[in-house]
């Protein structure tokens, strides 16, 4: 099977990184273990770390990342741009189609209503809920992966509350402090406008009866939920408070938050907690999480909710396989990035086909998130493929199947050398009055030899994306400081 | 200010307080009793016990093994030692964004310390040193907070928190320990007024105002009044109602303003020599009222906001 390497293609290293390849040879491998540590000790230090999930005492580990970048040139990443702008305009515009507008993807065939009825993450209750601008889905990730071509493929699109992005910060940071030659040498375009980005768009999709200066807030479960380090990190880069259910309250359809002063109206809540917390009123009533009543006054039209209720109905795995038939059919343009060849468990043609097909397809329950649940075909033992295969007959809707895509390798930081690894990408779509893509993005590794699991709670670590101008700013050579051991941070 | 951010900065205030004046009521009790009859020592443990307003909810016996390690390591207590800092610390962890790095990892590191330490062992065959040890890791907590802390809301509701709980303190210990001392008649003497004076650390600053001779009715006028000892009732009551004007949005011209107006003005200008008397128990009563009445109005002012409201319940499942 094809195999695509990042850094060295069939001629050698590819042009896009040779400097950084010259600049990690020169330092030598001692030095790069040195770097490598100090790596570790900045993370352990600010105490950025995530919580592994499946282990009874949530098990905390310092956040593994790379010593080794990846680069993106800016000729792809112009292609990856248009291609996330282009699926997520669509994926926006579908969702508005479905709860405020005419289902006319619906009602002209282009994907069965049964099956966008049937999604988990789709939400009855958000029908006749407007979000102003359509800007349904303020922060979308879209995982990425670039197949034994080197094409860039859209593997899943994560549309309701994706996390990543504070990694993505910290993770520049510590390389300008770790690799400050390295990164002086490449143009790379910057990553750090994200929150006053997200602010903006943020803002832009406030109520059209709020103030002209609108109060925003980042909605958390609180200090216990894995992702508080990012929730915190997201209420600060923005100035915003951070704010948990108790905080807020509704009156008459409006929505305040409790301070020393008084309730103080808000007007926007980015939130980070999941649909079926969000209001006891109308979902999960043992929920400590929401607040009563915040689904009615988005309802009423008088907060906003971020990203919006029910945005699960177009990141459903089974509703995937027609987001290229919905970019044709919204946008009128062919899908610029596509997908990875999928067949539905439900088609009783394809069916059969895939259960021919086990040991060579990647099986993946539709409604799990975070890497649990997915079968490997060529990598599983006869017990799991014949487990898996009863469990498709018995829920055709609950599985997709999929071609086994072979993750494109990456020289990675490990034991003191540079082995290659598979990685994939996750950046971040910004929707408010305009659609922008952060440069970059989260680049995932699976750091255990072999695998194609690059989830952070499944042993995945993560690099730094630099997104590099053609040019190499060459003039900086000359002048490139001294080769220190002690890099010192240029901010 | 969120109220959540403003009510945990409040009772991280009160708890580091409370399990300093803990340890040293604790500290100086032990002492006492080195010196005392066996006689009396199942008092001067009710009292105590009395003193930190758990006398409620205590059911042990009155002994010293029982009594020190239910103040110091039960975690069962809500307001024995241990616990008051995990609390701190659990109100201080949510409020990484509101208070400095420093305040953070001093309060951090004195719990993680507390937490690994054989406390019983501490309090059996060292007690000095323990009891110092704590003492001094929460006057360190105040310094920190007082040298890193910029003066805006955040800090002005630890030093409510602080004062209130203190000035309830001192409060209790005169209607508590002063009251029977005077009431009984004991003639206990020096001894006895040494240990009531050394309970809120105010021994030296008495001799230096005063003299050693201890006139009952000057300690209860240094306890009650001195303007300057920052353990005075009237002393933290002033620092309460200046942190109060400064967080109220209307100035003092509310319940919480008026609540603490009124319990200033009747310490301020009450008669010692005329309560010195038949009169003290019933003043220290209304006096503590009063004291308990601020706390419910900074409840209601700063940290129920909307609770007037109708709003939606939810019935729980």
């Amino acid at each position: 099977m094809l195999q695509f390497d990042e850094i060295h293609g069939p001629d050698g290293v590819r042009p896009h990184y040779q400097q950084l390849m010259d600049r990690l040879t020169g330092l030598g491998p001692a030095e790069l273990t040195e770097r490598f540590a100090m790596l570790e000790s900045i993370f352990r230090t600010l105490g950025i770390t995530f919580a592994v999930t499946g282990h009874e005492e949530g098990l905390e580990r310092t956040w593994p990342m790379d010593l080794v970048p990846r680069i993106v040139p800016a000729g792809e990443w112009a292609h990856i741009e248009a291609g996330l702008i282009q699926r997520v305009r669509t994926l926006n515009l579908f969702l508005e189609d479905l709860y405020v507008g005419e289902q006319s993807a619906i009602h002209d065939g282009i994907i069965p209503r049964w099956v966008v009825e049937t999604a988990d993450g789709y939400v009855r209750e958000a029908h006749g809920i407007g979000v102003p601008a359509g800007a349904r889905c303020v922060v979308s990730g879209v995982d990425i992966v670039r197949d034994g071509e080197g094409t860039y493929r859209v593997l899943e699109d994560n549309l309701r509350v994706p996390s990543g992005i504070s990694y993505v910060l910290e993770n520049r940071v510590a390389m300008t402090r770790v690799l400050p030659v390295a990164f002086a040498r490449h143009s790379i375009r910057p990553v750090n406008h994200y929150g006053s980005s997200l602010l903006r768009a943020l803002r832009s999709a406030a109520p059209y009866s709020a103030s002209a200066d609108p109060t925003v807030v980042v909605l958390t479960p609180g200090v216990a939920n894995s992702a508080y380090f990012e929730h915190a990190f997201l209420a600060r880069q923005m100035g915003v408070e951070l704010v948990e259910g108790r905080d807020l309250l509704v009156d008459d359809h409006r929505v305040y938050m409790r301070t020393t002063r008084g309730l103080d109206r808000v007007d926007v809540v980015y939130r980070r907690i999941g649909d079926e917390f969000l209001d006891p009123l109308v979902f999960r009533q043992d929920s400590l999480l929401g607040v009563p009543g915040l689904a009615g006054a988005a309802r009423a039209g008088n907060v906003t909710i971020a990203n919006a209720i029910g945005n699960g109905a177009a990141d459903d795995k089974g509703v995937y396989p027609f987001v290229p038939a919905l970019i044709r059919y919204f946008t009128g343009e062919e899908p610029i990035l596509p997908n990875v060849a999928t067949y539905l468990c439900w088609e009783p043609d394809q069916r059969e086909v895939i259960l021919e097909r086990m040991d060579q397809l990647v099986i993946k329950p539709v409604a799990e998130a975070g890497g649990y649940g997915i079968v490997i075909g060529p990598h599983a033992d006869d017990e799991t493929l014949a487990a898996t295969a009863d469990a498709i007959r018995d829920n055709p809707r609950g599985y997709v199947a999929q071609e086994v895509v072979q993750l494109s390798t990456h020289p990675t930081f490990i034991d003191g050398a540079l082995s290659p690894r598979h990685i994939d990408l996750r950046p971040f779509v910004i929707s408010g009055e305009t659609i922008e893509v952060i440069p970059g993005g989260l680049t995932r590794v699976a750091l255990r030899e072999g695998s194609l699991i690059v989830n952070s709670s499944q042993g995945g670590g993560s690099k730094d994306t630099w997104v590099v101008d053609d040019a190499p700013a060459e003039g900086e050579l000359s002048s490139t400081p001294t080769e220190g051991t002690r890099a010192v941070s240029p901010r | 200010m969120l109220s959540r951010h403003a009510e945990d900065l409040y009772w991280l205030g009160r708890y580091v307080e409370r399990a300093e004046d803990t340890a040293r009521m604790l500290d100086v009790t032990f002492h006492h009793l080195l010196e005392s009859p066996p006689a009396v020592e199942a008092t001067a443990w009710r009292e105590l016990v009395e003193i930190l307003y758990l006398d409620q909810v205590f059911e042990g016996t009155l002994d010293r093994p029982t009594v020190s390690g239910y103040l110091v390591t039960d975690r069962d207590n809500p307001g024995s030692i241990l616990s008051s800092v995990a609390r701190a610390r659990d109100n201080a962890r949510g409020l990484r964004d509101r208070i400095s790095t420093e305040l953070w990892e001093a309060i951090n590191v004195f719990y993680l310390e507390l937490a690994a330490a054989d406390l019983t062992l501490g309090v059996e065959q060292r007690a000095y040193a323990l009891l110092g040890d704590i003492k001094s890791r929460c006057q360190l907590i105040n310094g920190v907070a007082a040298q890193t802390m910029p003066r805006d809301e955040g800090y002005r509701f630890i030093v409510l928190g602080l004062m209130l709980e203190r000035a309830e303190m001192t409060c209790r210990l005169l209607a508590i320990r002063y009251a029977r001392l005077v009431n009984t008649g004991e003639r206990m003497g020096f001894h006895a007024w040494v240990s009531v004076l050394k309970s809120v650390s105010a021994y030296e600053a008495y001799l230096k105002s005063h003299d050693a001779s201890l006139d009952p009715t000057r300690v209860l006028e240094f306890l009650l009044l001195d303007p300057a000892f920052p353990r005075s009732v009237l002393y933290c009551l002033r620092q309460v109602e200046q942190q109060l004007e400064r967080l109220t949005a209307d100035g003092l011209q509310t319940d919480v303003g008026r609540a603490i107006g009124r319990v200033r003005a009747r310490a301020e200008y009450c008669d010692v020599s005329s309560i010195a008397g038949e009169g003290l128990d019933s003043f220290l009563e209304e006096l503590q009222t009063e004291i308990y009445q601020v706390a419910d109005q900074v409840d209601l002012y700063f940290f129920r906001s909307g609770a007037d409201l109708q709003l939606h319940t939810v019935q729980s499942v």
